[in-house]
């Protein structure tokens, strides 16, 4: 073509015009962002640093991917994650050998790291190496799936990648799933490396080297954070790019002007309003509430077995037979949630899962007698402490507990302390009693033991130490066969119940709320919100 | 010249003298946040299998698991070199947060107290002239309005009214609205970056932004700048050189404007000053009600955590704040009354 006067006159009036047509791409940009807000903040855009909040889990992983991902199942008419099926990510196919320790990753020829290079296996080697290797949170919660060092990753060619394990273990794959297996750009990486930090931790916190469905547009830690999508990605199950361009991920302290937000159509979507408002925000018709029991986490008051008398198992059973369960799940809850306590069997549970009802109910004469039998006839002094942070909902709580036992003489002073100094007396066993909710990211019976009820970890917040828990825990986790697994899970829930070293109360609801024509919304087990399965419809 | 040169000489002694007393609170926090109950470490130990190793690594990244005085030893020297640590939460160093953070409370602060005293000064003036009159008994009544209702309450109910109801408001999240362009910063001020950048859009809508939380903390702290205008007034309407002035035929506006609310203004100054440096931390519910990415907030957080960093940050830059705001208020004293120079 001859470029002439006509032609660069023609040009000139488009790109002169250009600027004039932003308001409508302005007002398509709104419809395809999705703005979320939440009361936690983003601290670090790489999610094995220790410290880093939920919220920056929930940003990490819709920025990176991992090799394989959970899929999701429909449970009670909601989308939820579903552990026991596990589909390709940057993998195309996983294969598996017959005793079940030796996992074959082919990488997808296709799949490209944010700066448009081919995500290789060598990327992925050197991932697992520093997740197993680096001083993070990943070695720990990746030691669980029986992988804990760098030699049993093998690179077969640039698109394969081997993993071996020692012991067929249920949980290596599921492990490979989670939020802290997720696989760096290692070129880019190591150009941040120092000798003090050969895994160039100091650089991810700040930025991103991944290949996920999201880049970061800009992060202000504390503030925002905004992700703008990455339309070559092809991680997805169909293999197209996510829904919404842009996502702004707010933090936004007040849960009530959250809710005025999401009710004005301002905000599309919160996981973490006030419970006492979504009735209220429903009922008003404008927004809609998906809210699904968070089937992994669970609500419990737990008793230190490390102090007197809490070391007696009496006046811990005492204490679960006189809480007023309902009254309770009412002032605490709303009712918002399953309940995990008014369970029908007796002796050995007749499911597997955990955590399921357990089978205690208020009874006060029964709590009497045990703690007459406990040698406290007139019983004794103690505290009950929460945490400040969960105020809203335990405060009526510790009420109603310190209500409750006074008909067994049991005198409750309530202690509120703040989350730095509750953390500090759980961990060094300073509490006789008080109310938690916990987490974990795998729902399988052995691993809420081996978390949960046993060891030395701080989420063992009994402090209880059962060697008949540890022996029949330490072999389920590597038992094949589904029958003689469920057989171990019942006995250690049976073992559980009669012990009482916690009273699991119940699982609260997620609530989250958005307006009607947001769909498409899943639970997942870091309970954050996975941006790429939502859309505006 | 002289009048100058009192004003720097005052305001040098001042600044001298102010020294030890920075370098106590310093100390003094520092200590104080150890002795608060509460492991930072056990709080941010957050994996899902945390145990004993990774406390410890915390500790060690923070820096705990030296001797407190070697601790101490370590932070003097990080603050003369300019370093405040970094912040657990924001996972940021200190200094960053804190560049990041002050303007914002500083735009808040002072567009507030502007509120505050073209209210105030007005009312108190008018109060005085006409005592026990209906308008004192109104100006009373506002004023202890404004200080009886806590400010997260005022706050709510103006989100309530003005964006929630009437939609008048933009939505109450921070500084700017999400969708709208930031303009470069260069201040940190979003008013006179975006002045400065020539973008009056995105200056509308950083001004229309701080009008509900800079209302809602000049309504807190009407009360005291307005009894304090009134008060001082009063005293200065009944001397004898307001009769005098009178006596002689000036204006009742000359009499009034010039010679009387001069002469009333000491007071008001001293108390602008305390005014402004505790709305500066104080203004920490105002900041969480609209999301406003302050100073204080920050600090809340921080100190919810036991993160020392931030924390001990936040407590010497408030404290030099308030030096400073001392040192300006000494400046003023020399100009509204060239007496107090001569000491």
């Amino acid at each position: 073509m001859k470029l002439n006067r006509r032609h660069l006159l023609a040009g000139t009036a488009a790109v002169a015009t250009a600027p004039y047509l932003g308001g409508s791409a302005a007002a398509q940009t709104r419809a395809e962002t999705l703005r979320y807000v939440t009361g936690a903040t983003v601290n670090t855009l790489d999610p094995t640093m220790p410290g880093s909040t939920r919220e920056a889990f929930g940003v990490s992983v819709n920025v990176y991917d991992r090799l394989v991902s959970f899929g999701r199942k429909q449970r009670d008419g909601n989308w939820v994650f579903d552990i026991d099926n596990i589909r390709g990510e940057i993998a195309e196919k996983v294969d598996i050998s017959p005793d079940g320790m030796t996992f074959t990753f082919h990488i997808r020829k296709n799949a490209k790291f944010h700066d448009g290079t081919p995500v290789t296996a060598a990327d992925v080697k050197w991932s697992y190496d520093r997740a197993v290797s680096a001083r993070s949170l990943a070695a720990a919660q990746i030691g669980t799936g029986s992988w804990t060092k760098p030699e049993q990753f093998t690179i077969v060619d640039t698109h394969t990648v081997v993993g071996k394990i020692d012991k067929p273990d249920r949980l290596a794959l599921p492990n490979l799933c989670t939020l802290y297996a997720i696989v760096f750009n290692s070129t880019l990486v190591k150009k941040h490396v120092t000798p003090q930090d050969p895994w160039g931790q100091a650089w991810t916190k700040d930025n991103t080297a991944g290949s996920g469905a999201y880049t970061v547009e800009s992060f202000r830690p504390g503030e925002q954070v905004i992700l703008r999508r990455n339309d070559a990605w092809t991680g997805g199950v169909d293999g197209k790019p996510a829904p919404f361009r842009r996502i702004i991920c707010q933090t936004i302290p007040e849960a009530a002007t959250r809710a005025s937000l999401i009710e004005k159509g301002d905000a599309d979507l919160s996981i973490d309003l006030q419970p006492s408002d979504i009735d209220t925000l429903v009922q008003r018709g404008r927004v809609k509430a998906i809210s699904t029991p968070q089937f992994n986490a669970f609500s419990m008051i737990a008793f230190n077995t490390k102090m007197p008398p809490f070391d007696n198992k009496k006046v811990r059973q005492a204490i679960a037979a006189a809480l007023p369960y309902d009254s309770l799940f009412k002032a605490g809850l709303f009712e918002r949630g399953a309940k995990l306590y008014g369970g029908t069997w007796s002796g050995t549970p007749t499911d597997a899962s955990f955590p399921q009802p357990m089978p205690y109910k208020q009874d006060v004469a029964k709590a009497k007698a045990l703690l007459t039998e406990a040698g406290f006839p007139n019983g004794f002094d103690t505290f009950f402490a929460f945490n400040l942070g969960s105020a809203a909902f335990a405060e009526p709580i510790a009420a109603l507990v310190k209500e409750a036992l006074a008909a067994i003489n049991i005198r409750v002073e309530i202690q509120k302390l703040p989350d730095a100094q509750i953390s500090t007396m759980v961990t060094e066993r300073k509490l006789p009693f008080f109310i938690e909710t916990s987490i974990a990211w795998l729902p399988s019976t052995d691993y809420f033991f081996r978390t949960f009820l046993y060891g030395p970890q701080r989420w063992n917040y009994s402090g209880w130490n059962d060697q008949r828990i540890a022996d029949i825990a330490e072999k389920a986790r590597f038992e094949t066969d589904k029958a003689k697994y469920d057989a171990a899970c019942k006995e250690m829930i049976a073992i559980m119940a009669e012990e009482t070293p916690i009273v699991m109360l119940w699982q609260p609801n997620q609530d989250a709320v958005m307006p009607k024509n947001i769909d498409g919304y899943t639970y997942g087990y870091h309970r954050q919100v996975d941006f790429r399965d939502v859309k505006r419809t | 010249m002289s009048l100058a040169a009192g004003i720097a000489r005052r305001a040098g002694r001042r600044a001298l003298s102010s020294v030890p007393a920075l370098f106590g609170v310093i100390v003094f926090t520092f200590l104080l946040m150890r002795v608060l109950p509460g492991d930072p470490a056990v709080f941010f130990a957050s994996g899902p299998n945390a145990g004993q190793a990774e406390i410890q690594m915390i500790r060690e990244q923070m820096g705990l698991d030296k001797p407190i005085p070697q601790q101490l030893l370590l932070y003097l020297k990080d603050i003369a070199t300019g370093n405040l640590g970094r912040s657990m939460n924001t996972g940021q160093p200190v200094v960053t947060d804190l560049i990041n953070r002050l303007p914002a409370s500083l735009e808040l602060t002072f567009t507030a107290l502007l509120f505050a005293l073209s209210l105030a000064l007005p009312l108190g003036i008018l109060a005085a002239l006409k005592p026990n009159s209906l308008i004192d008994h109104g100006v009373r009544f506002l004023c202890s309005l404004g200080v009886c209702v806590p400010t997260f309450v005022s706050g709510l109910l103006l989100i309530y009214a003005f964006y929630y109801i009437l939609g008048i408001a933009p939505d109450p999240t921070g500084r700017l609205d999400v969708f709208a362009a930031q303009p470069p910063v260069v201040t940190g001020f979003m008013l006179i970056d975006a002045a400065i950048a020539g973008e009056w859009e995105s200056w509308r809508a950083a001004a229309s932004q701080l009008v509900l939380p800079a209302a809602t903390m000049a309504l807190f702290v009407l009360a005291p700048l307005a009894r304090m205008t009134r008060a001082a007034m009063l005293a200065v309407m009944t001397s004898d050189f307001v009769r005098t002035g009178e006596a002689l035929g000036l204006s009742r506006r000359r009499v009034v404007l010039v010679y009387a609310l001069r002469n009333a203004l000491l007071p008001v100054i001293t108390i602008m000053g305390i005014v402004f440096s505790t709305m500066l931390g104080a203004n920490v519910l105002v900041e969480k009600v609209f999301s406003w990415p302050g100073v204080a907030s920050y600090a809340l957080d921080a100190l919810l955590t036991s993160d020392y960093a931030p924390v001990q940050g936040f407590v010497l830059l408030m404290a030099f704040i308030f030096v400073l705001v001392n040192l300006t208020i000494d400046v003023l004293y020399g100009l509204a009354d060239p007496r107090v120079s001569i000491e």
